[in-house]
């Protein structure tokens, strides 16, 4: 059965994989660990990908492929305008979301 | 950083094929699908040389993690590629075995038997469960081991049938077609590849390299595909009737 915060990272993971990427271009292992850096462990890493594919669909994001020296070419992501936009509004909607969750759960404290 | 062993690096390359083989089931284009493969093979190494198992990438059912994938690539309007794939290709080689029958045996009717239909289905289903048994990776490590556990299904399938006392008329003839027909069906499935390979093509825009020649390549990789499964059909009738007259005469 999925945990709490599996379920909250589900509903969560295409807003902070945008965030990820908007702070510079990168590779899927390279947002997981960024992800785990944070203190977001994925159940399973893969999700990600899917993710991306939508992201990408949705003009939000672009996939290149960078050449490597030690392997075959690697494929990095980048943020398009669209998505810089688009993260705007999602920020917008947590920073409204979680303080009335906040609010509701010390509610709940004070009340016990 | 250590680097995978052998085995693991095998157990990799099996899983990301079977993943290739399922998203070419699902119509995926084929460049899209090289990059899909490309980030998968390079995930799963660093995550094992980082000491994660598969499972911590793929999750629990490496099947279901490639029908997530492949659903998010596919616009909602080319839904039906399997389906579609299936249908060339079945029409293309009864087709072909009829078009090949006719001419080699200046017959001017094909007829098409209940033991082609199954040879048909039999070898295509052992075909697709050894291409998506590269999905068991996780759990059964070695490429012989996976592969003589879905042989060992298909045995069990055939003595189960066989045990259940199935008596049937290998020649009963299901469909007899003539010569306009055969030409009829042929332009049929020439029509329903060229739909599969635009239908393809309309996926390339998510793709960052496009492939060169990729129609050209289509049509070959399929012309010898259907060639080698027509090969095979004829020679496999003969071999597996033979098991099957010796067979009976054993049991």
């Amino acid at each position: 059965m999925e945990t709490r915060s599996t379920q909250l990272l589900k509903g969560t993971l295409d807003m902070c994989l945008l965030a990820t990427i908007a702070q510079r271009p990168c590779y899927g292992y390279e947002m997981v660990q960024q992800l785990a850096q944070q203190g977001l462990d994925l159940v399973s890493e893969g999700s990600i990908y899917p993710l991306l594919s939508r992201l990408q669909q949705h003009g939000y994001i672009e996939g290149y492929l960078v050449a490597s020296r030690d392997g075959p070419k690697r494929k990095y992501y980048r943020l398009l305008p669209a998505g810089a936009k688009q993260l705007e509004k999602w920020q917008a909607e947590w920073e409204t979301f979680v303080p009335a969750v906040e609010r509701i759960l010390k509610g709940a404290r004070s009340d016990a | 950083m250590h680097k995978a062993d052998q085995q693991t690096q095998q157990q990799i390359s099996d899983l990301v094929e079977a993943c290739a083989g399922y998203w070419e089931l699902r119509g995926i284009a084929r460049a899209s699908s090289h990059e899909m493969q490309l980030e998968l093979e390079q995930h799963l190494q660093q995550a094992v040389c980082d000491g994660k198992s598969f499972e911590a990438v793929l999750g629990p059912n490496p099947l279901a993690f490639a029908e997530a994938w492949a659903r998010e690539m596919r616009p909602q309007v080319f839904r039906g590629g399997v389906a579609l794939r299936g249908l060339v290709y079945v029409l293309s080689i009864v087709s072909t075995t009829a078009l090949l029958s006719q001419l080699l045996g200046h017959s001017p009717a094909f007829t098409f038997t209940l033991f082609a239909a199954y040879l048909l289905t039999g070898s295509g289903l052992l075909a697709l469960l050894l291409q998506l048994g590269g999905f068991l990776a996780p759990r059964v490590r070695t490429r012989a081991g996976r592969e003589a556990l879905v042989l060992a299904c298909v045995v069990l399938a055939v003595l189960v049938l066989r045990l259940a006392g199935l008596q049937v008329n290998w020649n009963m003839a299901l469909l007899s077609w003539s010569w306009p027909m055969t030409i009829v069906l042929l332009t049929l499935a020439a029509f329903l590849f060229a739909l599969d390979c635009w239908r393809s093509s309309q996926g390339e825009h998510t793709s960052t390299a496009s492939a060169s020649w990729p129609a050209l390549r289509s049509v070959v990789t399929f012309v010898a595909n259907v060639g080698v499964y027509d090969i095979m059909l004829f020679f496999g009738s003969v071999v597996v009737l033979d098991f099957c007259r010796l067979a009976l005469r054993l049991v």
